[in-house]
């Protein structure tokens, strides 16, 4: 079964290798022109397919741009005693200068986990008392260099 | 003692976070979350505090639970008309 399959396959093959040698120059030539026609066709195929879902691109983090989101979080956080929103500095204090609490300061440091995306342990966040402690530890963790 | 003060934080960090979906508003949840923990802030006996501590996780389950009923709730009714 499978033999005569095989020898037919075969017969069919050396006949279609007889019928395109001796069929005129136009046909093979038209054989020759499908094939980088095709290809194009691929191409543009997999030029429209898009990237399903929303992708941001990872942000380029640098000095620059980590402190002034620091400083743009405590100033847009809904419980910054309004009358000192000027003062926000890199060195203010966020207890003794800004005159939050300890539960204030958790969630201070939530609003950084949100801003950066990513979580401060607790053993973490206690240390984290100033802008400037906050920054340094961001850029510690997500490799800022420059 | 310094043990006790990073759980307390800790509480209030999970149950602030819990709080950001409340059926009833974040803002109504966090001014009451606040309040609770102000209120025994002047809190020294270790037991007291350690008993608190257990109230504030009852009520962490207690939440997690309500949220877990509202997302049957919602699915019953989408699989479901009645």
């Amino acid at each position: 079964m499978l033999r005569t399959a095989l020898r037919q396959a075969t017969r069919t093959v050396s006949a279609m290798t007889r019928l395109s040698l001796s069929t005129n120059v136009a046909a093979t030539s038209s054989i020759r022109l499908l094939r980088p026609v095709c290809s194009q066709l691929q191409i543009q195929r997999l030029e429209s397919v898009e990237v399903p879902g929303p992708y941001t691109p990872p942000i380029h983090l640098t000095f620059k741009v980590v402190e002034e989101r620091v400083l743009k979080t405590i100033r847009t956080w809904d419980r910054v005693p309004q009358d000192k929103v000027d003062q926000v500095k890199m060195e203010s204090h966020f207890v003794n200068d800004l005159g939050l609490d300890s539960l204030d300061h958790v969630e201070l440091i939530m609003a950084f986990e949100d801003e950066f995306g990513f979580e401060i342990p607790d053993g973490d966040a206690e240390k984290l008392m100033t802008p400037q402690a906050v920054f340094q530890y961001i850029c510690d963790r997500e490799d800022v260099y420059e | 003692m310094n043990s006790l003060r990073s759980q307390v934080l800790g509480l209030y960090k999970t149950l602030h976070f819990l709080g950001r979906d409340y059926p009833k508003g974040a803002e109504w949840f966090h001014s009451r979350l606040k309040k609770a923990f102000e209120r025994n802030k002047g809190e020294t006996d270790p037991q007291k505090i350690k008993e608190l501590i257990g109230r504030g996780e009852f009520v962490v389950k207690e939440i997690e639970a309500l949220y877990s009923l509202r997302k049957y709730r919602a699915m019953k009714k989408r699989y479901y008309d009645q």
